[in-house]
């Protein structure tokens, strides 16, 4: 992230004053200068799954800000709009990555998106400084997670009654390290302040995320399969 | 505005039924409109007409029962207005859309009939005692068993009024006659008992089939009895098949006719409901949304009020939507409402995530007001964002509340110490829990945790448990020196003694 450089963005929501703010928000921000910053360049935007994957394939953004809530497509929203992308390479020739944002906390929306692909999942009421580090952070292919994410990761994979992995491969727990990153995050600590409080670098607690978002992607664990079934994800 | 008329012509309803049935002192005859006639569920003995009618009439139920029984014997009158009014006679409860102001909405409909006898019959207490000692008769009738007594009982009352009939009229009694005519009337109400799905204490009960069928059967049977009187067995077999290809053809005629009225009535039903939720839900946005957003357009030059306003609503329409009343009493929902109220107090939003969850306690709810107190200081003295995060763990609950900023100076504001030693620190002490403010380069965090036991688990390892507990995360005051960021605050950490 030292060497400036350019991350194009396709914003997709339904509602188009929401857009436009974000729209707006992050381009005064991006100018602004700032340490170790990139510059943005917003490509595209679409309101509903079949405008967003034309957009998407069009374009080749590095970032898709996915809204959960999407009208058309099969109904699943944003999770479809990822699905039908799948395989689709940015400018960088690597994949597509999608940050899904949403008004609500609530599990199953979440899960939706994240067990489709999204890297990682941020509520719309995030500050658009935390957005853009949000972004950065998944154009390099990092997750992303917020506080109740991370919350409801611990709850789902039995971190909090003490459930811990015995190899970092197991795909159903959580590893004492990951755990511990989860905790904090939930409880409200940035990347920066975990790796301080851990004694470990950065990079390493992105590593730590990055392997929580794939056991949420491909575990098969009662609570994360029974929201799929429910919501007809499997 | 729809929604709001409405309801006030409820509310309007209610203190209308209020005044009608279940007045104190109720005037013998015309001073108040007579009750409505309907079916009673509480107190009935077979379907509740005779109650409905006593109240209806202002009569004590015994007279009516009595009148009822007698007016069978002659010629089965009282049995034919009995099941006529049984057929027509709504049941208390029933809504009739047609008659919206019907006090039969009111849930003490049942209980007037204890007044209106009272004030009208001096005979009421004996009434009473019939019940009392008809309770346990009710218990076994309730277990379907109503029919058969109905049967017996009407069986008796025909076999006198025939007796006592073709007697008076010097005529010999023919069964031929007789049975066929009392197998017919058993059918008929063995069929017409299952209409009634409501038992004697007024719950649901399903349909019972086997009682149907053979309703079905006996009064065909009697049916064929009384039309081939007199014949033999060879024309008997032609006259059931005749009868049963009639009964076919019915059938098939009536079959699809049938169907769509059926159908019909279930699009009818679901539109019904759909109309209410629909009318649900819009009450609620009244109440709640479209109030908030008059308020806001009100306010809209005072940005911390409407960003409040804002917040205060979202919370609530949140509830509303994922239905979190449902897992009211726990620890989760407890500190859901404490944050909300601080910040419907102070207009700062308060990230809280909560993991695992557990029914409160009275420890429970000391931590709970641990944690306000923790965050009503976050939002007085810090910067957002603050975020509160608890974590309910096998043997121990642990709360987190994080701030930014410069934090609250426990120097420089003499009250607050004393508040957060009290509030905070003092109050985990007392029963049995820990906590540590932690200066952060960037904010306060404090740390709460509070042993808890499992149900199963005996009182003695809690006690011994919490001594000196440490806590899972990586503490920092145990390894300031060697931290590579020192934090600006050379005490991290503060225990209160």
């Amino acid at each position: 992230m030292t060497d400036p450089r350019t991350i194009r963005i396709v914003i997709v929501d339904d509602h188009h004053m929401f857009r436009t703010g974000v729209r707006a928000e992050l381009t005064s921000l991006a100018a602004t200068p700032r340490a170790g910053a990139f510059t943005l360049e917003i490509a595209g935007e679409a309101g509903a799954v079949e405008s967003a994957v034309q957009v998407i394939k069009e374009q080749r953004p590095d970032v898709v800000l996915l809204d959960v809530h999407l009208p058309g497509g099969d109904g699943h929203g944003g999770a479809d709009v990822i699905r039908a992308c799948a395989g689709v390479q940015s400018g960088a020739d690597v994949p597509v990555r999608f940050l899904a944002l949403s008004v609500s906390d609530a599990a199953e929306d979440v899960i939706a998106v994240i067990r489709a692909g999204a890297r990682g999942y941020v509520t719309k009421t995030i500050s658009a400084e935390e957005l853009l580090t949000a972004i950065g952070r998944v154009a390099d292919g990092d997750a992303v997670f917020s506080p109740r994410l991370a919350g409801f990761v611990l709850d789902a994979f039995g971190a909090t009654a003490g459930e811990v992995a015995e190899i970092d491969e197991e795909l159903d727990r959580l590893s004492a390290r990951e755990r511990e990153v989860m905790r904090l995050i939930a409880r409200g600590y940035q990347y920066k302040e975990v790796a301080k409080e851990l004694f470990i670098s950065v990079k390493t607690v992105e590593t730590h995320v990055s392997s929580v978002l794939r056991k949420l992607q491909l575990s098969s664990r009662h609570e994360l399969t029974a929201w799929a079934m429910g919501r007809r994800l499997l | 505005m729809v929604a709001l008329a409405r309801r006030v012509s409820q509310d309007g309803t209610v203190q209308t039924a209020y005044e009608n049935g279940t007045g104190p002192v109720r005037p013998a005859w015309r001073a108040t409109p007579r009750p409505p006639l309907v079916r009673q569920r509480q107190g009935k003995v077979i379907a509740g007409v005779a109650m409905g009618l006593a109240e209806h009439l202002g009569l004590p139920v015994v007279a009516v029962r009595v009148a009822l029984v007698l007016t069978s014997i002659p010629f089965g009158a009282g049995l034919v207005v009995y099941v006529f009014l049984w057929a027509t006679m709504r049941e208390v409860g029933d809504v009739d859309p047609a008659v919206s102001s019907a006090p039969t909405l009111s849930p003490g409909g049942p209980i007037a009939t204890g007044p209106a006898s009272a004030g009208t019959m001096s005979g009421s207490p004996g009434v009473r005692q019939h019940h009392v000692d008809l309770a346990g008769l009710r218990t076994w009738l309730r277990s379907g068993n109503q029919a058969v007594i109905i049967t017996l009982l009407g069986v008796a009352a025909l076999a006198v009024a025939g007796a006592l009939w073709l007697g008076g009229a010097g005529l010999d009694v023919h069964a031929e006659l007789i049975l066929p005519v009392v197998a017919i009337v058993i059918g008929a109400i063995f069929f017409w008992s299952q209409l009634d799905d409501t038992d004697t204490l007024g719950a649901r009960r399903p349909v019972r089939w086997i009682w149907l069928v053979v309703g079905l059967g006996l009064t065909i049977l009697g049916l064929v009895g009384l039309l081939v009187r007199g014949t033999n067995l060879t024309e008997l077999w032609q006259v059931a098949g005749a009868v049963l290809a009639a009964l076919v053809g019915v059938a098939v005629l009536s079959a699809p006719w049938i169907l769509r009225l059926w159908s019909n009535l279930r699009l009818e039903q679901a539109a019904r409901i759909r109309a209410t939720e629909r009318a649900d839900i819009a009450a609620h946005l009244h109440d709640s949304v479209l109030q908030t957003l008059a308020l806001i357009q009100r306010q809209s030059g005072d940005a911390a009020t409407v960003a409040r306003l804002a917040r205060a609503q979202e919370r609530q329409l949140r509830s509303y939507l994922y239905d979190e009343d449902a897992r009211a009493g726990t620890l989760g929902a407890a500190l859901t409402a404490a944050m909300g109220e601080v910040e419907d107090l102070h207009g700062v939003p308060v990230q809280l995530v909560v993991t695992g969850d557990r029914p409160m306690d009275e420890h429970l709810d000391a931590l709970v007001k641990a944690v306000r107190e923790a965050t009503w200081n976050a939002v007085r003295h810090a910067s957002p964002p603050v975020s509160a995060y608890v974590e309910v763990g096998p043997d121990a609950v642990e709360a987190f509340v994080r701030d930014h900023g410069a934090g609250f100076d426990l120097d420089t504001v003499p009250d607050d110490r004393a508040g957060v030693r009290e509030s905070i620190i003092g109050r985990m002490e007392r029963h049995g829990g820990t906590a540590r403010i932690r200066r952060r380069a960037d904010g306060t965090e404090v740390v709460l945790r509070l042993p808890v036991r499992q149900p199963n688990e005996p009182e003695a390892s809690s006690a011994g448990g919490p001594a000196d507990p440490p806590a899972p995360v990586t503490d920092p005051s145990s390894t300031a020196g060697s931290h590579p960021r020192s934090t600006p605050d050379p005490d991290p950490q503060e225990q209160a003694s």
